[in-house]
């Protein structure tokens, strides 16, 4: 006995079941906070419970007779056990609380300390029986709640379940409806006997086995043995003794139980998975990303932008006389606080988005996350579009700060500002010469000083020349230069609106997408779990 | 088949007491909805099956049903009773199916219409349908009485179980049999509660006791019978023994045979029976129907709550709406654009009104510290009015989902097909909103058509002006060329036509922020209808549901209670 169960480590019952637990277990885990606690709740108790009784040998078989008041669960295990160890009586209900019986020579008392049965005997060695724990529970079906509660505790956790169902009672809806039905997975691990057989005539106990195996198929049983027994008699007793024998000796009572639960609970999570994600279509994250660029205010940043290349190309290359007026307006780029270099982390002083374009945001958001869990089973399509709204609030604050950390283009003068600066500052000064001149000679000739002499070039005066041209080259410079500044404020507007609907789309992927994709890789992870623990 | 006078009250209000509680709607799954329903149709079976037979033939015979568990063995003591195998009797569970109703032949007469158990079809033959009552006339029952042997009440056929229920309920007395396995059983003692509750005559069989056991298990049950205030019940004992054909030994049923007889024999101790169960059954009225309408209010308060989630959602939706709108950049663009059309302006004026607006804008949002709204979206006007709208909706939905989820009741009605595509905004919504945005549209050209067509006049003059201000340029020239210095008229011409412009900019302006006002009303107006609209799909599965409350069924009993104490006093 002890040899065997040094052979295998506790804990350990083969690679299949601890496969499949630690599948739920991760199943639990990418379902936390996602699904019903409670359902998720089932799932973990049935893991830490497998993790206990494993721990706990799978040497020894807990085996349980459970049944209704008066059925003979009492005189049964006595029968089983070779003396009266549990109380018959014909006052019902009998039994109050479990009462536990071992064979072997290991201790049963750390699996029974587990169980938390307190009354238990020790049968003894018994080579047939070696490991087998079998435990008498109380009714559950009389006026007695807390011997039904003692049942519902005790058939969760054992690993054999043996029901006790005699003639009168076979077909009652307390063990039906409450026991029998919800176990249907576990027709592996389930005895029923109908007990007090010898009450019956044989003609009739035949025809009530049939009708007991049809009820039994009728709910998803067919695959449990039905014995017909007599404790009074001793009929089937004998052939009730050979299977607990072999379920003990087969040594799998506690895997089989426990993977029979790992299939009930994951069958009952199962409709939480079905059907692949979609995952999130192009169109939606582009419509996202349009509603997102248009609240950021993306098109008056562009066109200050464009307005702010122009006023200081026109600065740099204006008509100098003119040139100081630009400098009463101010530089639009500027008044949105986006004047100098990026500043990651800096606020702008864009005009919040309108009501229209906050509602724009989120109606694409919405539609995305609508699309994105189109398809999954509930509550997965919820969960995908609230991750998509998850970072709402925070968006206004991240596009303004991706817009004041955006590159609005490279803050150089080109070089022919300088060169056409430097134009319009000698054309300026041959203009200038020239007025001054003509401004002396308008005083000298008011002074009636007489005709100075001027150097002509041809018939035209030269102070004359030099005025009238540098003033109409400078206009035509000037003029000229708008020009070719307004082709270079369109360029960098464009280069402007490139690097702003990037940073934008990386908010909406990190703010938007990433989420929604967190939560469908939830689910494929939960969907793989399930998958793992359903073997 | 007497009517006795002092019944007729009674006898119009019970039925109406009945349609009332037939009325009753529990669709919301609040805490004791389902036994709510239980009961609502246990109350209405009852008067139905039992109270108004009973009470219009008050001298019909005694209706005694045996019921009890499943493997008791009811049919084989109805068969010992009457003396012939008149309920099939077997080893398989359940063995009844059936209910089989034994009587005097002379009696037969009052159980073969549908006086009582009206839902109950009537075979004489045997005929094995759940929902049919087979009539047997037999010598050996006593005229005056009739037994009925029921189905099972906790066989795993739900069916039997409810048939029982409903049985029991009719009863005038009870024969209530269990065994000495079963006599401490859960689910019969829960139906004696009931039994005990509604002081129903009420006689315990205990069978198959062994009997060695005899004497522990009957004091047993008589210290549990006494335990649940039932001590007034008769108890008889059968010992297991061998059936003989099927049936028991004469000497084991002889006492109930002989308890049944005398019963059938003094008519008196009859109507006794039959009085104590009635005024019982009459008397739980008082406190069942009570408990129904406390739970109807509480369904009727469930379902306010719900609606007032939904209208909160969606005046919170309305209000954000107005809020967007209310920024008045959005509507004022549309009105200024319809003003420009009407009156005519040329683009001058354009110009002017839309800069000296934006100057206003600018300087109110300085005074008030309210920032300035983004660009102005004029072309946009329809999808922003519908994003806005769109997007309000749907939270508005959500909001309602999320809080009808929130809701015992309203989960349950969320589930129902009439809630489909409740979390967002109906689908027809936006194509809705784009024609209602049209009519506003045109709403605002006549606005702007009455408000300005006075001041039209006003308008052309300033428009003329325009003219005015070329022929100025033209005058200014001549006057140049005529040698006058023109520089000074020009200056004159030049202030009083653009004081002038900017007066009628302002003037234009001021009307506009005027008419902008009403056109925010319209459409408000419009957007709520359309909200509205949307909150009203969420009426549809309240009005399936169709709660009502529970005054209707007081007000029954209370004419009940009243009919009953008249009665009382004759």
């Amino acid at each position: 006995m002890s040899r065997l169960l040094t052979l295998r480590r506790p804990g350990s019952t083969g690679g299949d079941l601890d496969e499949r637990l630690r599948g739920l277990a991760a199943a639990v885990d990418a379902g936390a906070g996602r699904l019903p606690a409670a359902e998720l709740a089932t799932a973990t108790a049935v893991v830490d419970r497998a993790a206990q009784r494993l721990g706990l040998g799978v040497g020894a078989a807990v085996v349980a007779l459970a049944g209704a008041t008066g059925s003979g669960k009492s005189s049964l295990f006595n029968a089983l056990v070779g003396t009266d160890l549990s109380a018959v009586g014909v006052r019902r209900p009998t039994t109050a609380t479990a009462i536990a019986c071992w064979w072997g020579e290991t201790s049963a008392d750390p699996l029974l300390d587990w169980l938390a049965v307190p009354r238990r005997h020790a049968a003894g060695v018994d080579p047939a029986l070696d490991g087998l724990v079998l435990l008498d529970l109380p009714d559950h079906d009389s006026t007695e709640r807390s011997h039904r509660a003692e049942v519902d505790r005790l058939v969760a956790v054992v690993d054999l379940l043996v029901w006790v169902l005699d003639p009168q009672k076979y077909a009652d809806a307390a063990v039906h409806e409450r026991y029998l039905v919800p176990l249907a997975g576990h027709s592996d691990v389930m005895l029923v006997l109908l007990n007090q057989a010898d009450r019956l005539p044989p003609t009739a106990r035949e025809s009530c086995l049939v009708d007991l195996r049809r009820l039994l198929a009728a709910e998803g049983l067919a695959g449990v043995p039905v014995l017909a027994t007599s404790a009074r008699t001793g009929e089937g007793v004998p052939e009730l003794r050979r299977l607990l024998t072999d379920r003990v000796a087969s040594r799998r009572a506690a895997a089989e139980r426990l993977a029979a639960d790992v299939v009930a609970v994951t069958a009952a999570l199962a409709r939480y998975c079905g059907g692949r994600a979609a995952g999130v279509p192009a169109g939606a994250s582009a419509d996202v990303a349009a509603a997102l660029a248009a609240a950021a205010g993306v098109d008056t940043v562009v066109a200050a932008v464009d307005r702010s290349h122009r006023s200081r190309a026109a600065l740099a290359t204006g008509w100098p006389p003119l040139r100081w007026l630009r400098r009463l307006r101010p530089d639009p780029l500027r008044r949105l606080h986006l004047g100098g270099a990026p500043v990651e982390g800096s606020r702008t002083s864009l005009p919040p988005a309108s009501a229209a374009a906050r509602a724009g945001v989120r109606t694409a958001v919405r539609a995305l996350g609508a699309t994105a869990g189109a398809g999954l089973p509930d509550p997965w399509p919820e969960l995908v579009s609230t991750a998509a709204r998850r970072d709402e609030a925070a968006l206004p604050d991240r596009l303004d700060a991706a817009v004041a950390g955006a590159d609005l283009g490279p803050d150089r003068r080109p070089r022919w500002w300088a060169l056409t600066g430097a134009a319009q500052r000698l054309l300026a000064t041959v203009a200038l010469v020239g007025g001054l001149w003509l401004l002396v000679l308008f005083g000298w000739s008011y002074l009636q000083l007489g005709d100075p002499p001027v150097p002509h070039v041809g018939r035209l005066p030269v102070p004359t020349l030099l005025l009238v041209p540098g003033v109409l080259a400078g206009l035509l410079l000037a003029l000229l230069s708008r020009r070719l500044a307004g082709w270079g404020a369109r360029r960098r507007a464009r280069a402007a609106r490139r690097r702003l609907e990037d940073r934008v789309d990386r908010v909406a992927a990190e703010a938007v997408l990433e989420p929604v994709e967190e939560e469908l890789a939830a689910y494929e992870r939960w969907c793989a779990a399930l998958r793992r623990a359903r073997g | 088949m007497t009517d006795r006078a002092a019944d007729r009250p009674l006898l119009d209000a019970l039925p109406a007491l009945r349609d009332r509680v037939a009325e009753l709607r529990y669709p919301l799954d609040l805490a004791g909805a389902t036994v709510a329903r239980r009961e609502q149709a246990a109350v209405a079976g009852q008067v139905a099956d039992y109270l108004l037979p009973r009470l219009r033939q008050i001298d019909a015979p005694l209706l005694v049903v045996v019921g009890g568990s499943t493997g008791a063995g009811k049919s084989t003591l109805v068969n010992t009773l009457v003396g012939a195998p008149v309920s099939p009797a077997g080893v398989l569970r359940p063995t009844t199916r059936a209910p089989v109703l034994v009587c005097s032949p002379t009696d037969a007469g009052w159980f073969t219409d549908d006086r009582v158990l009206p839902g109950l079809a009537r075979t004489t033959g045997d005929a094995r349908d759940a929902r049919s009552l087979r009539i047997v006339p037999a010598a050996a029952v006593p005229a005056g009485l009739a037994l009925l042997d029921a189905p099972d009440i906790d066989s795993v056929v739900v069916a039997n179980r409810e048939l029982a229920a409903q049985l029991l309920a009719a009863a005038d007395l009870w024969l209530f049999v269990t065994t000495a396995a079963r006599y401490a059983d859960a689910v019969p003692w829960d139906l004696l509660h009931t039994a005990a509750e509604r002081s129903t005559a009420l006689a315990v069989v205990l069978n198959r006791v062994p009997a060695e056991a005899i004497g522990e298990v009957t004091s047993h049950l008589r210290s549990m019978l006494h335990d649940n205030a039932l001590d007034g019940a008769e108890l008889f004992v059968i010992p297991e023994t061998t059936l003989v054909d099927g049936a028991l030994p004469a000497a084991a049923a002889g006492p109930v045979r002989a308890w049944l007889a005398a019963l059938a024999a003094d008519a008196d101790s009859r109507a006794g029976v039959i009085r104590a169960t009635l005024t019982g059954a009459l008397d739980a009225l008082d406190r069942r129907i009570p408990a129904l309408a406390a739970a109807a209010d509480e369904q009727r308060s469930g379902a306010d709550r719900l609606r007032a989630a939904v209208v909160a959602a969606y005046e919170l939706a309305a209000g954000e709406v107005e809020d967007g709108v209310r920024d008045g950049s959005l509507l004022r663009g549309e009105v200024l654009a319809r003003w420009q059309e009407f009156v005519g302006t040329g683009e001058f004026m354009r110009t002017l009104e839309s800069r000296i607006g934006q100057l206003r804008d600018r300087v109110w949002a300085a005074v008030t510290g309210r920032p300035v709204a983004g660009t102005p979206v004029r072309d946009a006007l329809e999808s922003s009015v519908e994003d806005l709208v769109v997007d309000a909706a749907d939270r508005a939905a959500e909001r309602s989902v999320a809080s009808w989820r929130a809701e015992p009741g309203g989960r349950s009605l969320l589930a129902g097909a009439g809630s489909a595509g409740l979390g967002r905004s109906a689908p027809e919504l936006r194509r809705r909103l784009g024609a209602e945005i049209r009519a506003w549209q045109g709403f605002v050209l006549g606005l702007v058509a009455e408000e300005g067509a006075d001041k039209r006049t006003a308008a052309r003059i300033a428009s003329l002006g325009l003219n005015g201000a070329g022929l100025a340029v033209m005058l200014g020239v001549f006057a140049h060329t005529g040698g006058l210095t023109g520089g000074e008229i020009a200056v004159a011409g030049g202030t009083s036509v653009a004081g002038q412009r900017l007066l009628e900019a302002v003037f234009g302006d001021q009307a506009v922020r005027t008419l902008a006002v009403e056109a925010r009303v319209d459409l408000m107006r419009r957007v709520q209808r359309l909200l509205v609209d949307d909150a009203a799909r969420f009426e549809v599965p309240l009005e399936e549901a169709g709660v009502v409350s529970g005054a209707a069924v007081r007000e029954a009993l209370g004419v009940l209670v009243r009919a009953r104490r008249a009665e009382a006093r004759t």
